[in-house]
């Protein structure tokens, strides 16, 4: 089984006048087929710790490792590529690229690092596209389409490479109550059915009920780490 | 895909993209419009070595253009007439002297006087009848550009040069000279109106046998005159374009108007790639968290440029050949050689590449944890 494993994994931030640490010593694992809720009060670190496990900044301490393979001291590039073949992200913001149709936006995801999409890739990200009820939005501009929809494309976006990691940044943050249960129980199915570690950060209560392992920090650090249990 | 998004982002970013096509189109107008000039005006620089159709032109000592020189002795024909690969020589005589206008007014001129029967170093393309009338010695040709400036004579009108009667006997195109207007006529009839006395010319001209050495027979004309200066037609050309360059401030005059524009160029390109740039910084950051290397955001930064460089060349050129076709038998000079259309097009290229050199910067330096903020 895969296993994300975070070692005391520290960050610093220099905030203009001194150096702060915004994270403290963490150490946490994550095993696929359970969503995770990670939840703190604003500022309390959770974006730090979710761009840490997703490779895009680097820990100031600490090791993180990807089934028992050290990514601490990996590249720009090599962080590039593992991102590309095992991450997914969703954003607070749907992130679409304006002037790329919904297609060109989820396909963008195989294609960023200049390989060919295949004809197979494109009839998945349409069926992907049909399962989110997004079916004749296709060839439609992010403009034209309503916010709950877009954060649904950008959720197709990170699901289409069936990525082992799902790192989800405040993703009913920008919707409304229903487009929010939408959208987290798509999250669930993704994780028990397709077996991935996803990483819900929030701290929106409506997402708690989804949860399978409720982390709660505050000031940085880690204050409780439960199973929940609501079903 | 990087291309197609690169493309896409372009269109989409319409008014970005229009301001860059614009730097674009300004360098390859405004240069484009300079260099023609330029071209134009050397032709008029180097215009009677250019179309003489002799190899060699031989005149006075130390000369540095084709227009000015001291007069030479006829003597040297027969020494030149000696070498063997020597086809022909004919000598050439220029006098300056003042055409009297239908109005009675005057207007300088310079006559070239070409022997008869051979005429050479004559008019070469006509509007109306042809050298054959230089046979007659009281016909002169003028270019039908210069008309205006004498007056608008027509043609078989009779008129006066230097108090001596001609008559205009055929119209050519293509013969105007830098330095003031060029008429041709029979070379006795610009002795009688330049008053030079005879045996005295301003240049002679050589054409060579096809199969000869064009160098080393050069070298024994030299040899065996030690008083002249002794060219090639093409070195003459040369020579004369590169002094009217330097000494009348065109040349200066082109490098200034021709760096304004492509500073102009490159300011609006940098000016609106960075902003555009600025404008989507969101987004090569996600383009980055899902897997993009900085060298996959080169791509689509640079493919943009190229995107917008193409239509702004595409568009350039269009505008530049309009006004080209609209100018070419006009009083302005403009020519535009044709190989000199893919250098502009390059440096168009490399200096829209330069202009977003600013904005390439600022995306490759987007920070891949910046999407999440
Ligand atoms: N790039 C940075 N430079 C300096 N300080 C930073 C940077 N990123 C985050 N911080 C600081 O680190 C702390 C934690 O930020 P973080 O974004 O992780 O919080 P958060 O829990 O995600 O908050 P929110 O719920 O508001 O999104 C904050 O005090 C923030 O100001
Ligand atoms: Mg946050």
């Amino acid at each position: 089984m895969s296993i994300l494993k975070l070692e005391n994994i520290t960050r610093d931030f220099y905030d203009g006048r001194q150096i702060r640490r915004v994270l403290h010593s963490t150490n946490l694992a994550f095993i696929p087929g359970e969503l995770v809720v990670l939840s703190g009060p604003s500022g309390s670190g959770k974006t730090t710790l979710l761009s840490i496990m997703g490779l895009v900044l680097k820990p100031s301490e600490g090791k993180i490792y990807l089934n028992d393979k050290d990514l601490t001291q990996i590249n720009d590039n090599e962080a590039a590529m593992l991102r590309l073949k095992y991450y997914g992200f969703i954003f607070q913001q749907h992130m679409l690229i304006e002037g790329l149709s919904v297609i060109d936006n989820i396909l963008l995801a195989y294609a960023v690092q200049g390989s060919k999409v295949t004809a197979q890739q494109r009839q998945k990200a349409y069926g992907l596209l049909e399962k989110l009820g997004l079916k004749d939005t296709a060839h439609m501009q992010p403009l034209s389409l309503s916010g709950g929809m877009k954060q649904r494309v950008s959720i197709a976006r990170a699901l289409i490479k069936d990525p082992l990691i799902l790192l989800c940044d405040e993703p009913t943050a920008s919707l409304d109550a229903e487009n929010g249960i939408t959208v987290m129980k798509i999250l669930k199915k993704s994780a028990l059915e397709d077996q991935r570690i996803v990483l819900v950060v929030s701290h929106d209560s409506r997402v708690f009920p989804f949860s399978d392992r409720l982390i709660k920090i505050e000031n940085g650090k880690i204050v409780s780490d439960t199973k929940e249990n609501y079903q | 895909m990087r291309l197609w998004v690169a493309i896409k982002i372009a269109i989409h970013d319409r008014s970005s993209t229009a301001g860059a096509v614009l730097g674009v189109v300004a360098i390859i107008f405004l240069v484009g419009q300079q260099l023609s000039v330029f071209f134009g005006l050397l032709n008029l620089m180097s215009v009677l070595p250019d179309h003489s159709n002799a190899d060699v032109w031989i005149m006075s000592k130390n000369i540095r253009n084709s227009d000015s020189g001291n007069l030479i002795s006829g003597a040297y024909i027969d020494r030149v007439i000696g070498i063997s690969e020597v086809e022909w020589i004919e000598p050439l005589l220029i006098g300056s002297a003042l055409f009297r206008r239908g109005d009675g007014s005057f207007e300088p001129v310079r006559v070239i006087g070409l022997r008869r029967p051979r005429i050479a170093g004559g008019p070469w393309s006509f509007h109306s009848s042809d050298e054959k009338v230089l046979l007659d010695l009281e016909a002169v040709v003028v270019d039908k550009l210069d008309l205006s400036k004498l007056g608008h004579p027509s043609l078989d009108e009779i008129g006066e040069i230097g108090e001596k009667r001609v008559r205009i006997g055929a119209i050519a195109t293509g013969a105007r000279g830098f330095q003031g207007t060029l008429l041709f006529a029979p070379l006795e009839k610009v002795r009688e109106i330049s008053k030079t006395p005879p045996g005295r010319y301003s240049a002679l001209l050589v054409k060579l046998d096809e199969k000869s050495d064009k160098e080393s027979v050069i070298k024994k004309i030299k040899d065996i005159l030690p008083n002249c200066s002794v060219f090639s037609s093409q070195e003459l050309s040369s020579l004369s374009r590169k002094y009217y360059i330097t000494n009348t401030g065109i040349g200066g005059s082109f490098l200034f108007s021709t760096s304004i524009a492509i500073m102009i160029g490159v300011v609006i390109i940098t000016l609106t790639m960075y902003t555009s740039v600025l404008s989507r910084k969101k987004d090569f950051a996600l383009i980055r968290a899902i897997g993009g290397r900085k060298r996959d955001i080169f791509i689509i930064v640079v493919g943009e440029v190229f995107f917008i460089t193409f239509i702004g060349i595409f568009v350039g050129f269009l505008l530049l050949s309009t006004l080209l076709s609209y100018t070419v038998n006009s009083q302005i000079p403009s020519y535009l050689p044709l190989k000199v259309a893919p250098l502009l097009a390059l440096g168009a290229f490399i200096v829209s590449l330069i202009g977003s050199l600013f904005a390439l910067k600022v995306a490759l330096a987007t920070d891949p944890a910046s999407v999440f903020h």
